[in-house]
């Protein structure tokens, strides 16, 4: 019950189906106020289903939300203390810039002087305070992206709802933005919930993490549990694992377990998880230059600006990816060279889920 | 020895070969053009400064301002291009507010697998002669025609319609009615649905919304679809000749009784190039008004 009290906005069993596909399989999570959380997943994991319905824009079939404790039921979206920033940004192309952040003010009826110095507020918090009378079609992406975001946050709802709205633009001006988002985000203290498939870009911005897939929540957690610790074999993929490794058990207890990969054992602070395992570790902590471990030969190798990226054959023909950083610390390595590939059980993580099962 | 350079002008010009394709893409419509629309404005243009000879009732080609004299100045005339503009001006009310719903229904509302369905069944009525779909309404309209023997116990329809004004602007807007609905569905199908969705998201009820942006973002259809509707009707005179009473006349009626009745052909021209210069004024300035780039910023 103390968790409901803290929550923005609870959803308890919630079900979508359009037709014959399930969108959303029954999904429940809590949205702590005040938090940036991401709902992280692939096109078609019901992602955008899922905030479309706190948004009032589509309607269960099964289940509910409450926002701030209040159940949402059939409550249409003007009605709702949401506001959703669009992929597409949807801003009014016959309205100006400053008409289009007035917008919501004006259907609440605030006096009109009283709308000029707020919307000159969120002109100045959004650093486009002589851009007011141009149209959004004069604007560029990026200057667009924040004018939505503006209209949207002058209405200081509840939840502000964010779907994939860096989506658009290239790949500099996203990173700008994010840091951005996430700078406004911390300014007016609002909960966001925001919609990706860019895990960097969840990994970046987000206070909470809810990774999705087939319309259930795969795993929840701050980025780093979800980037550390990944909880299913999809995780640990979808966040750019790298290697995940068929392994057998040897031994283990409460806190640890022994697995044997590729004739040596490697213990991970970690206790066994149900069914069948395969081990899970990121290539940037392998390590090609140590006196002990796996023998194996280097068969690829990609320059990647900061990083030389190898691809290395175990004596066994297991194939696993090491990320090296490119400076003069790291030996390089050419194809064909002969290294010892070595990494801390510490760094590895154990996930339910067989190898080539999927 | 260096070799001399000499550029060779032949390689650097290849000889100018004459282009057909857009001649022929171009010169056939520009011919068109000017063989059925330029040539008889000019011709009536030409008709409208000649007069007629009191004495022997044939035409004269000298200048004459004569017919716009009369054109412009007589009361008649002028009563009857007020009843002409109210006439059409009221079919095209009428005929938006059953456009404007159906259109933006099928374009906007219904499922994108029926769209075309829908437009078909609009336009079927366009299979048939617009002088056929007019007589029908003759037998629909006339005394214990067809309204009356199914509304004739409802006061006030008891009588025929037929001859009178309402019976012209039903004509009009049964006729032109499909024109006027497919600009109409092609802006609401185009129209993002998103800006509907924001607008219900920052707060605006259903009717707000449609006032602040469904309305405006679909005016470039409601503007088509007038000047589609209203520039036919504006000149007609098949619907007010079969449909309306003979004290209720409207121009196009007068042109033509100028040309086929009263061989005055200078005064049918002079009231032929009044109409058109009209129209023509009506449709800059609503143009201008209703500019996309100042709507949406260029």
């Amino acid at each position: 019950m103390a968790m409901e009290t803290m929550s923005d906005v609870s959803i308890r069993n919630l079900v979508k189906t359009f037709g014959n596909a399930v969108a959303v399989d029954g999904i429940s999570l809590e949205v702590p106020r005040g938090a940036f959380v991401t709902f992280l997943g692939s096109s078609g994991c019901g992602k955008t289903t899922t905030l479309r319905m706190i948004g009032g824009f589509e309607h269960p079939d099964s289940g509910e939300i409450y926002i701030q404790g209040k159940p949402m039921g059939r409550t249409p979206p003007h009605a709702r203390d949401t506001s959703m920033v669009f992929q597409s940004y949807a801003l009014f192309p016959h309205m100006s810039v400053r008409e289009n952040i007035a917008f919501g003010l004006q259907e609440r009826k605030v006096g009109k002087s009283e709308i000029k110095e707020r919307v000159q507020a969120m002109l100045d918090l959004i650093e486009l305070p002589h851009l007011g009378d141009r149209k959004p079609k004069q604007l560029s992406g990026g200057q667009q992206q924040r004018v939505a975001l503006a209209r949207s946050l002058i209405i200081e709802p509840t939840v502000l709802l964010l779907d994939e709205p860096l989506g658009a633009l290239d790949l500099k001006l996203r990173k700008q933005m994010q840091i951005e988002l996430k700078r406004i985000q911390r300014q007016v203290g609002i909960t966001f919930i925001y919609v990706t498939h860019d895990q960097e870009e969840a990994l970046t911005m987000s206070d909470r993490i809810v990774v999705m897939a087939a319309g259930r929540v795969e795993q929840e957690g701050s980025a780093e549990d979800i980037f550390d610790r990944p909880a299913s074999r999809f995780v640990a993929e979808f966040m750019g694992a790298g290697n995940v490794l068929p392994v057998q058990v040897e031994s283990h207890d409460a806190t640890s377990t022994s697995v044997n990969f590729a004739g040596r054992a490697v213990t991970v602070p970690q206790p066994l998880p149900d069914g069948e395992i395969a081990l899970v570790i990121r290539p940037e902590k392998l390590r090609l230059d140590s006196t002990d471990g796996w023998q194996g030969k280097v068969v690829e190798s990609v320059f990647k600006g900061s990083m030389m990226s190898y691809r290395v054959e175990l004596t066994d023909g297991t194939s696993m990816l090491a990320e090296v950083a490119h400076d003069d610390t790291a030996h390089r390595h050419a194809i064909g060279d002969t290294v010892m590939l070595n990494f801390r059980g510490n760094d590895a993580t154990l996930v339910p889920g067989s190898i080539g099962a999927g | 020895m260096a070799m001399e350079y000499v550029p060779n002008a032949e390689a650097i010009r290849p000889r100018r070969q004459i282009d057909w394709v857009p001649i022929i893409t171009l010169g056939i419509p520009t011919l068109f053009v000017i063989l059925f629309f330029v040539m008889p404005i000019v011709l009536i243009g030409r008709y409208s400064f000649n007069s007629i000879d009191p004495v022997t009732g044939l035409m004269t080609t000298d200048w004459s301002f004569a017919a716009y004299e009369r054109a412009l100045t007589s009361p008649i005339y002028q009563k009857i291009f007020l009843r002409t503009l109210t006439i059409a001006l009221t079919s095209t009310i009428v005929a938006l507010l059953l456009a404007y719903p159906l259109g933006y229904f099928i374009g906007a509302v219904a499922e994108p697998q029926q769209q075309g369905t829908l437009i078909l069944l609009v336009l079927i009525p366009f299979w048939t002669s617009y002088v056929i779909r007019t007589y029908a309404w003759i037998g629909i309209l006339q005394t214990n025609g067809f309204l009356q023997e199914v509304v004739g116990w409802v006061p006030g329809m008891g009588g025929s319609l037929l001859y009178s004004r309402a019976a012209v602007i039903i004509g009009f807007v049964h006729v032109y009615l499909p024109i006027m609905i497919l600009p109409i569905y092609a802006s609401a199908r185009n129209m993002d649905k998103r800006y509907i969705e924001a607008a219900h998201d920052l707060g605006a009820s259903p009717f707000r919304t449609f006032l602040r942006v469904t309305l405006p973002l679909t005016s470039p259809g409601i503007i088509a679809g007038i000047v589609l509707f209203f520039i036919p009707v504006f000149g007609s005179f098949v619907t007010p000749q079969l449909l309306g009473g003979t004290g209720d006349t409207m121009m196009g009626q007068q042109i033509q009784n100028q040309f086929g009745e009263a061989f005055n052909w200078p005064f049918g021209a002079a009231l032929s190039m009044v109409m058109t210069a009209v129209v023509l004024v009506a449709m800059v300035l609503f143009f201008r008004f209703a500019d996309p780039e100042e709507i949406y910023g260029g």
